[in-house]
């Protein structure tokens, strides 16, 4: 289940875009923005601020509503609220420009605003200018009707963005439907996405196009922002840029594109905050003008762009924190998890699984004599040998130090188990090239068998751990059964190498 | 001790009392006289099966208690010390100097749901001491109950927390009933402003777990949910489940096969169930209950079995009791959802009432099974479905 929490990002601003364009007036718009926004972050407050006066607001009584503290954080004045019943709460803004400036305040009890959370505010934020201008501008310029069906197209888009999101399709088919739906959505030829690979790079890198000659993936430009047009310009000034007619040209597009691009218009992509490339649509249409309702869609499809890259990053996070960085292998708290599901199926079904504990012997002797990066190299073998020799099923984990995990996912009882443990040992006790030395590496092995139920998958990983220092106890290179019914540590010696 | 146990007792009480009798009148005075164990009775809280005559029932509390105000409703079932049961009068009562409490009602709620929900908090105001809670109790049989709680949060803002439960009618769907005093009411809400010298407790949890990918809401409209993933709502969330094939065609099947399989609406603090078993549209395809669920929401099929139900259970007793800041518990006041008692059978629900009796221990407890609950200490929302949602007062 963990990392679906991520998608909720996304599905939180297209709720909010879905209910709050629905609004047929500005007043009822703003309220439902109030509402949804406290509603996603489960905030007890939240208000809209604009002109330096609070217009919509829900968390305070009426008639408390302290106005002059909202309107302060909304200056950066002060980052908490004050509200009756909880106390001081962390508070979190966002603005939005165009005709209509605003800013959006939300506050919360107890849970300070996370990154991605103020991305959010920041999306809906960005949500709420589109919707007012859409209000404004298309009600004016055009029929409701077709508010209405413009309205549709962009949730529709959205959804397929959001289902790929949430379903964690590849990045790379996120970005290429995101950049597909933005040229479709407003029905230009061209559409491209540019991404800096590092935050700060001068650098962006083509990361998916649509409606240009075929580019192969390994064959997608790099360039400096300087080349990079409005791409460029928008990353830069984090606005929307426009270009009509000859300066809708550029280099670039000449490269990619069809022949005589009229007019093009980037908005700028952020991730976790920072300004990290640019969506471009562009048109060889020699009559398209991108109209100001134009800037605003485009500017929410690439807010959607950046919920999907913290979205990705996340997922990068994530692996990191479950797995052990130097043998990739998963860590203990990802191991116990695996222990735990594992050890529900062979209960149900009556089976054993076994868990070993292995110690290197001598290690910290090699680590102090031949340097750190001797170590890791010697850690990183293990590793890989250990893991050559369980089956589909079977999971191993670094636990830090030397010290590793080995899960067998079904046993028929101590003989499979220590069957494995001595190929392990065996594996190991093989030379190994490290620091251009030829390298022996004993390993003390604790094996411990579940039950037939009540398994707690911490207190079996300690009982493998009791048995390995039965092991250790008696010569380096062996291994022991944790064993319940004997006295003392309750292990019994098992063959010796 | 004794008499220093005594006065601590006198300044704060609940009481809870208990009739099978078939005669309503006579049940509900017996229930009224056991519940009352202190002096200065201030609210009563009536919860009588509909099979009871429901003017009968209230003649009965005035008999017993005279004065005292009341509030309660009809039931699918009724929860008390000694188990759930059916067909009974159950009565709490609170009181004590050290207790405060003021009640009120809005009628003809549908259609203005939110503002009825904003008139009720009104009474809020009306008491002092620093220790409150707002308890609704509202018709089971009027939709959108969620824009009742939020008219209660717009008037109230965050400082106060929201109790309570929906008015049932045994399955019947016919027509579920609201006490307040004298009177019977349909297309209502009471609301009853308990505030305390002592701290006061909101606790709720539900028992389900999603099952496979999640599935997107892609069109919604007056509250039900048209289609999931771009195709008719009531087939994915079917075939998502392997339903039997006549869940698809008959509205009793639908019914029995939904019951225990809610609706998963992801949030950010985690999934929130929703029963789908009661509005039944086998002609449009759509799926709904309990609420609004917009575009883009993402939505998961949910199961669960006795033994989930029962730790949320655990759960929600252990929430509530925790956050009384360390004193000890008066009563409790259990709201369990009608769904919940079909997934866990009579069997089940005799666990369940187990639970509920070692959480409680020496104290008293009362609740009814509800067709929605309502709790909210954070955020905005209150309204839920298939939960347990418990009241501590010490």
């Amino acid at each position: 289940m963990a990392g679906l929490a991520e998608s909720l990002y996304i599905q939180q601003l297209v709720e909010l875009l879905a209910v709050v364009s629905s609004s047929t007036d500005e007043t009822s718009a703003v309220q439902n923005a109030v509402e949804r926004s406290a509603q996603a972050l489960e905030a007890e407050v939240a208000a809209v601020v604009f002109d330096g006066k609070v217009t919509a607001s829900i968390g305070f009584p009426p008639g408390a509503v302290p106005h002059e503290d909202i309107v302060a954080v909304t200056l950066r004045q002060r980052s908490e609220l004050d509200v009756p019943g909880l106390g001081s709460c962390p508070a979190v803004t966002a603005s939005w420009a165009g005709s209509n400036p605003g800013h959006l305040v939300l506050a919360r009890w107890d849970a300070p605003f996370r990154i991605e959370e103020q991305n959010l505010v920041r999306g809906m934020a960005r949500v709420l200018e589109l919707t007012l201008t859409m209000l404004r501008t298309l009600a004016a310029e055009h029929s409701i009707r077709q508010s209405l069906e413009q309205r549709q197209r962009l949730l529709e888009h959205l959804f397929t963005i959001q289902r790929a999101i949430s379903r964690r399709e590849d990045l790379q088919q996120i970005l290429d439907t995101i950049t597909i739906g933005a040229r479709d959505l407003l029905g230009d030829e061209i559409g491209l996405l540019w991404v800096r690979d590092e935050p700060t790079s001068s650098q962006v890198r083509l990361a998916a196009a649509a409606g240009t000659r075929p580019v192969e993936p390994a064959d997608r430009p790099v360039v400096d922002l300087a080349d990079a047009s409005v791409a460029g310009e928008a990353i830069v000034t984090d606005q929307v840029v426009v270009r009509h007619g000859q300066a809708a040209q550029s280099r670039m597009l000449k490269l990619l594109g069809p022949d005589g691009v009229h007019a093009s218009m980037a908005a700028p992509v952020h991730d976790s905050g920072a300004v990290t490339g640019a969506l471009v649509v562009a048109s060889c249409d020699a009559d398209r003008i991108y109209s100001p309702a134009d800037e605003q869609t485009l500017r929410a499809f690439a807010e959607n762009v950046s919920l999907a890259l913290t979205d990705a990053a996340t997922v990068v996070r994530m692996r990191l924190a479950h797995h052990d960085s130097l043998t990739g292998l998963p860590s203990r708290r990802l191991f116990l998890e695996q222990l735990a599901q594992q050890l529900a199926v062979v209960e149900a079904d009556g089976s054993a699984l076994a868990v070993l504990f292995l110690d290197l012997d001598r290690f910290k002797d090699i680590n102090d004599s031949l340097g750190h990066a001797a170590g890791d190299q010697l850690l990183t073998v293990t590793a890989d040998r250990v893991t050559a020799q369980l089956r589909s099923g079977d999971a191993a984990s670094r636990f830090g130090g030397d010290e590793f995990a080995v899960m067998l996912s079904r046993v028929d009882g101590p003989g499979d188990a220590t069957a494995v443990a001595s190929r392990i040992g065996d594996a190991l006790g093989k030379p190994m090239r490290v620091a251009q030395r030829r390298l022996r590496v004993g390993v003390s092995i604790g094996i411990a068998l579940s039950t037939a139920a009540g398994n707690d998958p911490a207190e079996l990983v300690a009982r493998a751990d009791l048995a390995m220092y039965e092991a250790k106890r008696r010569g380096t290179g062996g291994y022991a059964i944790y064993d319940a019914s004997l006295p003392g540590h309750g292990t019994v010696p098992a063959a010796h190498h | 001790m004794q008499i220093s146990d005594r006065e601590s007792h006198d300044r704060r009480w609940m009481g809870v009392g208990r009739s099978s009798q078939p005669d309503s009148r006579a049940a509900a005075a017996e229930a009224v006289r056991t519940a009352q164990t202190g002096p200065d009775p201030k609210l009563l809280v009536v919860f009588a099966a509909i099979t009871h005559d429901a003017a009968a029932v209230l003649a009965g509390v005035a008999d017993a208690a005279p004065g005292v105000p009341v509030i309660g409703c009809t039931t699918h079932g009724e929860i008390g010390p000694g188990g759930p049961a059916d067909g009974t009068v159950t009565v709490a009562a609170l009181g004590g100097v050290g207790l405060e409490v003021s009640t009120c009602v809005a009628e003809d709620v549908t259609g203005r749901q939110a503002d009825a929900g904003y008139e009720v908090a009104g009474c809020v105001g009306r008491v002092e001491l620093p220790h409150r809670v707002l308890m609704l109790l509202t018709d089971g049989l009027v939709r959108d109950q969620e824009s009742i709680v939020r008219g209660c949060y717009r008037a109230l803002g965050a400082g106060v927390p929201l109790f309570g439960g929906a008015a049932a009618d045994g399955w019947r769907m016919s027509g579920a009933y609201l006490f307040k005093d004298g009177q019977v009411l349909t297309n209502a809400v009471i609301g009853a402003a308990i505030a305390s010298e002592a701290p006061i407790a909101v606790g709720v949890s539900h028992g389900w777990c999603t099952v496979g990918q999640p599935m997107i809401v892609t069109r919604a409209a007056d509250g039900r949910v048209l289609t999931l993933d771009d195709r008719p709502a009531l087939d994915v969330y079917l075939e998502r489940l392997d339903a039997p094939p006549e869940a698809y065609t008959d509205p009793a099947a639908f019914t029995a096969f939904a019951l225990s399989r809610p609706l998963g609406v992801q949030r950010r603090s985690g999934v929130e169930a929703r029963n789908l078993s009661t509005e039944v549209d086998l002609e449009g395809r759509s799926i709904g209950g309990g609420g609004a669920i917009d575009p883009g929401g993402l939505t998961w099929v949910m199961t669960g079995d006795e033994q989930s139900i029962l730790d949320a259970t655990d759960s929600a007793c252990q929430d509530a009791l925790d956050r009384l800041e360390g004193q000890e518990p008066i009563g409790m006041l259990t709201f369990s959802c009608a769904a919940l008692r079909a997934v866990l059978g009579d069997d089940g629900i005799q666990r369940e009432g187990e639970r509920l009796d070692r959480w409680a221990g020496s104290i008293p407890y009362a609740g009814f099974y509800t067709y929605g609950e309502i709790a909210r200490n954070h955020g905005i929302d209150g309204f839920h479905n298939q939960t347990l949602a418990v009241l501590a007062l010490s």
